[in-house]
């Protein structure tokens, strides 16, 4: 097999739907189209099993499989020479082939009728390419590797979890040229995701939390693959249906609604990418566009690829603020309070703060913020550890695991989203500053 | 075993494929350039690129049998007819205008699904010389419009 399969996948995004050929016992062929090929690698694909049909009583009689596939870009054919060998019902591969087939549906409208019962994988024999006219291959619009080595260059150089947050995403736009991009963080012992940064909405979002399993990040992140879409589809939208979901199940209460999720209202491809570290999840990356197929296999590669260096380093950094930290600062002379005071309320059944009544946030960040405005008050503290937020028996973090720092990097951005006159300040590794300009009223309901 | 409608919907801008199996069951297929009723309408002639089939007519010529599916890409109507007295003829010249026209069709029918059309004329090149037509009385009818019901016989 002389052709490589991982070089002809832009036949596998069914922009011109393949074929597939079977024979039954009596010597009858049999010919249909292929709603998707999944690539596995490049001695398997997998085919989506969506009704017993023909092809599929064929296939289990144990017939031999051809498939022809056309390139939309050069108009190339190719007939790949299959053999079965399972059906898959469940796990990431059905999973990432379920999601797909969704935005086929949608797109075709068959959305009531698509379904997909099973992942057919087959073991590539052969690959022929039908001879014919073709055109040149188009330019890509990106150099994925040259983008890659770029940002991964980038990522080193970073210093803290939040310079690392900002350079990956700014790397996203300015080597991949992808403009709607969500970095989302695992939040392990509640089962959710919460934004950590956002390029390309109007709302930053940050705050604003998915439950794991739900949607295509929530998908995502439970079977830790990648999941591309193509084509717009409810089915697999991660706002309001997800939320409205959540609150019938019940567990409205302890996901973070008041923030809202940002996102492109009617986005036509979509694509999450786990963020892992040592078998470990640690978030996820999503980036979307309005227009259809616009991600493929290569933009995914290079994510997933991208994301494993960032994980990398995230862990690192995570690590690095926990186990060391620099000599205590001089701290500035406080500067004396002025104005109005800040009306800082907060409920203790969700750690929830309100500033002024505004809403802030909750959860674990709520009850780190409740944590130092309370020491601010009491002691006019400003001075404080990593190390001593982790062992601080008012703030209750879920595990050792938990990336304190990245709560603390979303606490610090909604302060200053909000301009509420409330500064967090790294100085120096596992250290931070708190900085206020008004005087604080503290109340605890 | 063609009805008209269904007679007049495989002469449209539809995507036309074939396929027939080897002795030990390997299928082979192609894409058709179009198609014509022969025999006032008893029987189906398809337009093939011999040098795109070598397989294909190899296997026609050992087995006679044949499966051809009609797709309309903007609806997504689709027919699969079965034959089993397949005959490979010669092509006539004076068929060449239908290729034509069926290519013509078909650059209509996708263009507006966002088909480049310099792709699709290059999936559907040909040369005169190249051409063969293969001919059949179908057997069985299938609609295959994607759905709980596609494989339903007809007729």
């Amino acid at each position: 097999m002389s052709l490589r399969l991982d070089t002809l996948r832009e036949c596998l995004e069914g922009v011109i739907p393949g074929h597939i050929a079977t024979c039954d016992a009596e010597g009858m062929p049999n010919l249909a189209y292929l709603s998707q090929v999944q690539f596995i690698d490049n001695e398997h694909v997998a085919l989506s099993y969506q009704f017993f049909n023909r092809t599929r009583q064929n296939v289990l009689a144990g017939s031999p499989v051809r498939l022809l596939l056309t390139s939309h870009l050069t108009g190339a054919q190719y007939r790949l020479t299959l053999k079965y060998l399972r059906t898959e019902t469940g796990g990431p591969l059905f999973e990432q082939m379920k999601a797909k087939l969704a935005g086929i549906a949608s797109h075709e409208g068959m959305s009531e009728v698509f379904r997909l019962r099973g992942s057919d994988v087959y073991r590539l024999l052969d690959i022929e390419q039908v001879p014919g006219a073709t055109l040149a291959l188009p330019p890509p619009t990106v150099n994925f590797l040259t983008a890659l080595r770029r940002a991964t260059g980038r990522l080193t150089a970073c210093g803290s979890l939040a310079r690392l947050l900002e350079t990956a995403l700014d790397c996203l736009g300015g080597e991949f040229s992808i403009d709607h991009v969500m970095l989302l963080m695992h939040d392990e012992g509640r089962g959710r995701l919460y934004t950590l940064a956002s390029r390309g909405y109007p709302e930053s979002g940050i705050g604003s939390e998915i439950p794991v399993g739900a949607g295509i990040i929530g998908i995502c992140a439970r079977e830790r693959i990648p999941i591309r879409i193509g084509f717009m589809t409810s089915e697999y939208a991660y706002g309001r249906s997800i939320r409205r979901s959540v609150e019938a199940d019940g567990q409205g209460d302890s996901l973070e609604t008041a923030i809202p999720l940002p996102g492109l209202p009617e986005a036509g491809s979509q694509m999450a990418i786990p963020i892992t570290a040592f078998d470990h999840l640690l978030g996820v990356l999503y980036v979307e566009n309005v227009a259809d197929l616009h991600f493929g296999y290569d933009d995914e590669d290079a994510l997933v690829a991208f994301a494993a260096q960032l994980g990398l380093a995230m862990h690192h950094h995570q690590q690095a603020e926990e186990q060391a930290e620099d000599a205590p600062p001089i701290e500035p002379p406080a500067a004396p309070l002025a104005g109005p005071p800040l009306l800082v309320r907060h409920f203790a059944a969700n750690d929830s703060v309100f500033l002024d009544d505004d809403y802030l946030i909750k959860g674990v960040a709520g009850a780190i913020l409740w944590t130092l405005l309370s020491d601010f008050v009491e002691r006019r503290r400003t001075n404080f550890t990593n190390k001593g937020l982790r062992v601080d028996p008012r703030i209750r973090l879920p595990g050792v695991s938990d990336n304190l720092e990245a709560r603390l990097v979303l606490l610090q951005r909604r302060l200053e989203e909000r301009a509420t006159g409330i500064h967090l300040a790294k100085a120096g590794r596992g250290r931070f500053l708190l900085a206020v300009d008004r005087p604080l009223q503290l109340i605890s309901s | 075993m063609l009805d008209s409608d269904n007679a007049a919907f495989i002469q449209t801008g539809v995507s036309i494929s074939l396929a027939s199996c080897a002795p030990d069951g390997l299928p082979s297929m192609s894409r058709g350039l179009g198609c014509k009723l022969v025999d006032e309408g008893r029987q189906v002639g398809v337009f093939l690129r011999r040098s795109q089939s070598l397989a294909l007519l190899d296997n026609i010529r050992s087995s006679g049998r044949i499966a051809n599916v009609f797709s309309l890409p903007s609806s997504n109507r689709t027919l699969q007819l079965k034959g089993s007295d397949v005959r490979i003829v010669p092509f006539l010249p004076e068929d060449l205008p239908v290729i034509e026209r069926h290519i013509a069709d078909f650059v209509l029918e996708v263009v507006p699904l966002g088909m480049s059309e310099a792709v699709v004329r290059a999936i559907l090149a040909y040369t005169p010389d190249d051409l063969v037509t293969v001919t059949y009385s179908p057997c069985a009818a299938f609609s295959q419009t994607p759905g709980p019901k596609a494989g339903t016989p007809l007729g």
